[in-house]
């Protein structure tokens, strides 16, 4: 099984505050760990680190326990990584590209074509013979998925991976990760949490370079309480009738005639009350958070620009 | 080889994979095998290539039209001769090919998305420089391989089949490979300095034409041999199929005054393009391994 690390990482460029400031954590064996943070909170120079794309400033970073700066090849021999947007050889065709891959990586002939035939069928690949400068941005990032995937690397490091793509590919490319990652450790950045808390086992939520929290998802998702909640009945219902569930309440407004959104304190007992007010004002056919638990573990965590300053 | 299924896959999509150890020397094979699909089918390559074409076949048109015994007197009846001038392009045009595929082979790693995708694969720098390298090689000296394919028609045509200095024409074409492989370090060495890809292309241009030339010419002004050019050294391309080279003229410029010119020697020659490729190619290599991907 894979794993990687950080040690004490800190990277500074020549301008600017640090991108990274003393980072260490650890995963190994299998499962999906998301990488959450604002743009520019250092999540794509962690990958790069990682990758030996970039050198760390203090610390080391290790991939299946070898240092990319010490020895690149070794590192990487078991590591499919999707950093920014890769682009391969524009002149070259899709099959090309990845064969490319499957090469460097040590596979024979019959297993990048095999190779190929399982990514085209999880990823639903352009037409191998395409030419690469040919391919639209998700075809294209699709077709990087892929070359990460190629000779089923132990370890998967993922910038955004569902960047630019439409909702069907990346419902198409969630289901790869929810698969890849009972065998594999899947490490991503991504600014979609309902992808990541559809994917992701742990989180490491990461601001202005330090890591603010790294803990389950399940665990970060259950210290959140959510202060809002949408509720939608099977009929109209008069504003007039909603008086017993403005009685709890704290603020209440109507979406539409059969939709209403109620903030609350939070608390379960509240919520239990609110429930059985809806539910005497007309059948209530939803009742549910207005956002996602994650999300709001993230709003909680990280301010927001205006509250920063 | 295990039998046991990989979980997690579509069942009968994948089975285990095999992954054998590559060595250095087998990815650089295909490294040079992939960078030279990719320049093969670049426009840059085309370009390159018709420039080259119509050079030549423009000068032998005229050359044709002008006679063969004309051709005969002005070369002094020496199809060595004939050659040494017919080929005298042979350097801008290793210069040019040197500059679009050299220019930016390792620029483009850390300007364009092709760095995401190859560095971020188990192939060690050195490795990838070498396979691109070799790659740039082999097209520049496919280019320059048409320049000689047309002038040795030329000569051919002009003094017939049996009168052709073939070892000559294989050193110089031997030279020529060495002057490449001279040319495409300094170009690695500034794609490894620069940024982008266009500066490289152009400073590599402005470097190996105008920039070593100029040197040349103001050194040789001062009165001396210019042995640290490397325009200078691919005089020994044509000097060798040269059978009145002389490696000092002087020219009198007006009363009391001199103009000396040098030309280098094959061994002078050489030895300038061998210097250049030990100091300008482990030079590339060390800013390449050391390069950072900030953008």
């Amino acid at each position: 099984m894979g794993s990687f690390e950080l040690a004490g990482v800190s990277k500074s460029f020549r301008t600017g505050p640090p991108a990274l400031t003393d980072i260490s954590f650890r995963y190994e064996g299998a499962g999906a760990v998301g990488y959450l943070g604002p743009n520019g909170a250092g999540k794509t120079t962690t990958l790069k680190l990682l990758v030996g794309l970039l050198r760390p400033s203090a610390g080391h970073a290790y991939v299946n326990g070898v240092d990319p700066m010490v020895d690149r090849k070794q590192a990487l021999w078991d590591v499919g990584a999707l950093i920014e947007t890769p682009e391969p050889y524009p002149t070259l065709n899709v099959l090309e590209a990845l064969d490319a891959v499957g090469r460097a990586r040590g596979l024979n002939r019959d297993d990048i074509d095999r190779e190929v035939d399982r990514c085209h069928a999880l990823l639903d690949l352009p037409p191998l013979g395409q030419r690469v400068g040919w391919l639209s941005k998700g075809q294209l990032q699709r077709v990087a998925l892929a070359s990460a995937l190629m000779g089923n690397p132990s370890v998967l490091l993922l910038d955004e991976p569902t960047s630019g793509l439409d909702p069907a590919e990346r419902v198409l490319v969630r289901r790869t990760l929810n698969q890849l990652k009972r065998d594999h450790l899947v490490f991503m950045s991504s600014h979609q949490m309902f992808e990541v808390s559809e994917v992701c086992d742990q989180l490491v939520f990461l601001d202005h370079g330090r890591v603010l929290l790294r803990d389950r998802v399940d665990r970060v998702a259950g210290r959140i309480r959510s202060r809002e909640v949408d509720v939608e009945f099977d009929r109209r219902v008069d504003p007039a009738a909603m008086s017993g569930v403005r009685a709890v309440a704290a603020d209440l407004s109507a979406l539409s005639e059969r939709r209403w959104r109620i903030s609350f304190d939070g608390s379960d007992a509240t919520r239990v009350r609110l429930l059985a007010a809806c539910q005497s004002v007309a059948p209530v056919v939803q009742f549910a958070n207005t956002s996602l638990l994650l999300e709001e573990a993230y709003l909680e965590l990280i301010p927001r620009p205006a509250e920063d300053s | 080889m295990t039998d046991a299924p990989t979980v997690g896959f579509p069942e009968g999509e994948l089975g285990p994979v095999v992954r054998q150890t590559v060595t250095d020397f087998e990815q650089w094979v295909f490294v040079t095998f992939h960078q030279l699909s990719h320049y093969v089918r670049t426009n840059r390559f085309y370009g390159l290539l018709a420039f080259v074409v119509l050079i030549a076949g423009l000068t032998l048109a005229f050359e044709v039209d002008a006679g063969i015994a004309t051709v005969r007197v002005q070369q002094l009846f020496r199809p060595s001769e004939y050659l040494s001038n017919y080929l005298v392009y042979t350097g801008l045009f290793v210069v040019l090919s040197a500059a679009f595929f050299g220019g930016d082979a390792l620029s483009v790693d850390f300007s364009t998305g092709t760095g995401y995708y190859m560095l971020v694969l188990p192939i060690r720098r050195p490795v990838l420089l070498a396979g691109r390298y070799a790659a740039a090689a082999l097209v520049t000296m496919a280019i320059v391989g048409v320049y000689y394919v047309f002038g040795t028609v030329g000569a051919v045509y002009f003094f017939g089949a049996g009168s052709i200095p073939w070892t000559l024409l294989e050193a110089s074409y031997a030279i020529a490979a060495v002057f490449t492989l001279a040319a495409l370090s300094v170009a690695f060495c500034i794609s490894a300095f620069v940024r982008s890809p266009a500066a490289g292309v152009l400073v590599t241009v402005l470097a190996l034409y105008v920039g070593f030339a100029t040197l040349q010419g103001t050194i040789e002004l001062a009165g001396f041999e210019p042995w640290f050019s490397l325009s200078y050294a691919g005089g020994a391309m044509a000097a060798v199929l040269d059978t009145d080279f002389v490696h000092l003229q002087t020219v009198p410029l007006g009363e009391d005054q001199y103009y000396t010119i040098w030309s280098a020697t094959v061994s002078e020659g050489l030895e300038i393009m061998a210097g250049y490729v030990a100091v300008f190619l482990p030079l590339s290599a060390y800013l390449y391994q050391r390069k950072e991907s900030t953008g």
